[in-house]
C-alpha cells in the first residue's frame, strides 16, 4: 500500500514537471518556430520542415542517431552470438507451421509494402515520412519475407558489413558542404546559387541512404531473434 | 459547439489509459500482442490530429507491425519443449498415431505447465551413441531423450538437472512402472 501511494507521488512529481516544462517550450517555439516556416523551405531547399531540421538545421545530432542504431545493432549481434554451432533437431510434426491464408495474403501485401517504404524514403523532403520511417516500413516488408519462406537464409556479416560502410557514406557525404560552403554538416549546394529544385538532390541522397541503414539495421536485428532457439 | 478534433483527442486520449491497464492486467500473452498492437495506432492517430504525421508515420511502422512480429516469434519459440524420441517403438506412436503411453504421459506434463509438445525422430541425432546424450542436450535445443533399456525393458528420460521442469517430472514418473527419469549434473563451463 506504502509502495503503491509512493509510485503515485513519483508520477505526479514526472507529470508536474512535464507540465511546466511544456509551459516553458512554449514560450521558445514561438521564436524558432517561426523563423523555420519563414526561411526553412530557401535555406534548405524542402518543403518539409521536419526533413529540413533533420537533415539540415540539426544534421549533426541525426547523425549521431543512426550511430546510436548501429550501436544498438552491434550490441544485439553480440549478445546473440553462439560460441558453439547449433544443431536443431528437425520435427515431425512442425506446430509453427505460417497457416496458408497468412502466406497467400503476404504475397499480395509484399510488393506494395516495399513499393511504399520506397516512396516514404524518396518523398521525403516533400511529404511526411523520409528515411527512418521509410526504412521501417521497408524493413517490416522483409520481415513478413520470413514468414513466406521461414527457411530463409541470411547472410547477417554481409548485411552488417554494408550498414557500416553505408553509414561511413553517410558521414562523407554530410561533411562533403565542408569543401563547397565551408561549413560542416549543412546542405553542399549554397541556397543564394541554386534553386531548390538542385538543393533537394542532396535530401534525396541522403534521405536514401538513411532509408538503406535502418532498413538494414532493423533486418538484422530481426534476424538475430529469429535465430535464436531455431 | 465544441470542436469535434477535439472531442475526438480526448476520447482517444482515455481510451490509451484503458488500454494501458489493459495490457497491464491481462493474462494471455497473444491478447496482449493485439493490445500493444492498437495502444500505437491509437498513439499514432493522436499524432496526426496533433499535426505530426512524421512521427505518426514512424509509430505505425515500429509500434505496430515490427515490435509485435518480434514478440509473437520470440513468445512462441519459448513455449515448445522438443523430446528427441531416441527408442523408436510404440512408447510415442502406436497404431500410426500419438497414443502410446509415453506421449500421453508427456502430453499431460506439457499441459500441466501450458507448453507445446514437439516430438522429434531427426536422424542424424539418433545415431549419436549414448555416451554423447549430455552432449546431446547442451548443445542443441533439445530438451528431453527418450531411450530404452535393452535388458530391463524400461524406457529412461534424460534431460538436464539445472531444469526445474524434471522435478516434476519425476514426481510425475512415480506412478509409472515403465518409465525412469535421470538426469545429467551440470557441467562447469568457462574454465
Amino acid at each position: 500500500m506504502i509502495r503503491n501511494g509512493f509510485l503515485l507521488l513519483l508520477l505526479l512529481v514526472l507529470f508536474s514537471v512535464f507540465y511546466f516544462s511544456l509551459q516553458d517550450l512554449l514560450e521558445f517555439q514561438k521564436t524558432s518556430a517561426s523563423y523555420f516556416l519563414e526561411y526553412g523551405l530557401d535555406e534548405t531547399g524542402s518543403s518539409n520542415l521536419v526533413t529540413s531540421i533533420l537533415l539540415d538545421y540539426r544534421l549533426f545530432d541525426s547523425l549521431f542517431e543512426a550511430g546510436i542504431l548501429l550501436i544498438a545493432v552491434s550490441g544485439i549481434i553480440w549478445i546473440s552470438k553462439h560460441e558453439i554451432e547449433e544443431k536443431n533437431a528437425e520435427f515431425m510434426i512442425d506446430k509453427f507451421k505460417t497457416p496458408d491464408l497468412f502466406v497467400t495474403f503476404s504475397r499480395l501485401v509484399y510488393p506494395l509494402m516495399l513499393a511504399f517504404g520506397f516512396y516514404i524514403i524518396i518523398n521525403g523532403h516533400v511529404s511526411p515520412g523520409g528515411g527512418f520511417q521509410g526504412g521501417a516500413i521497408v524493413a517490416t516488408a522483409i520481415l513478413i519475407l520470413y514468414y513466406i519462406d521461414a527457411e530463409k537464409e541470411t547472410n547477417i556479416k554481409l548485411i552488417v558489413t554494408i550498414e557500416k560502410y553505408l553509414y561511413l557514406t553517410i558521414l562523407v557525404i554530410a561533411s562533403l558542404s565542408f569543401f563547397t560552403r565551408g561549413t560542416f554538416f549543412t546542405n553542399i549546394f549554397d541556397p543564394g546559387t541554386f534553386d531548390t529544385g538542385t538543393q533537394s538532390i542532396y535530401l534525396i541522397v541522403l534521405n536514401v541512404l538513411v532509408g538503406f541503414k535502418v532498413a538494414l539495421g532493423l533486418w538484422t536485428i530481426f534476424t538475430a531473434f529469429l535465430k535464436e532457439g531455431r | 459547439m465544441p470542436d469535434m478534433l477535439e472531442v475526438t483527442a480526448y476520447a482517444l486520449q482515455v481510451l490509451l489509459i484503458l488500454m494501458a491497464i489493459a495490457i497491464v492486467t491481462h493474462k494471455n500473452n497473444g491478447t496482449i500482442i493485439i493490445l500493444i498492437a492498437v495502444f500505437s495506432l491509437v498513439t499514432a492517430s493522436l499524432y496526426v490530429i496533433n499535426k505530426a504525421p512524421d512521427v505518426a508515420i514512424a509509430e505505425v511502422a515500429i509500434g505496430s507491425a515490427i515490435i509485435p512480429l518480434i514478440y509473437v516469434i520470440s513468445i512462441s519459440r519459448q513455449r515448445e519443449f522438443i523430446v528427441l524420441d531416441k527408442a523408436m517403438d510404440d512408447f510415442i506412436i502406436s497404431d500410426n498415431s500419438f497414443t502410446g503411453v509415453g506421449y500421453i504421459f508427456l502430453k499431460r506434463f506439457t499441459d500441466f505447465y501450458h507448453l507445446e509438445l514437439n516430438i522429434s525422430n531427426d536422424v542424424r541425432l539418433c545415431s549419436l551413441g549414448a555416451g554423447r546424450d549430455q552432449l546431446l542436450c547442451e548443445e542443441t535445443n533439445v530438451d528431453l531423450i527418450i531411450t530404452k533399456d535393452e535388458d530391463t525393458g524400461k524406457y529412461i528420460l534424460k534431460g538436464k538437472e539445472s531444469s526445474i521442469l524434471m522435478n516434476k517430472l519425476k514426481q510425475m514418473a512415480k506412478d509409472y512402472e515403465m518409465i525412469e527419469v535421470v538426469t545429467f549434473k551440470d557441467r562447469d563451463f568457462g574454465d
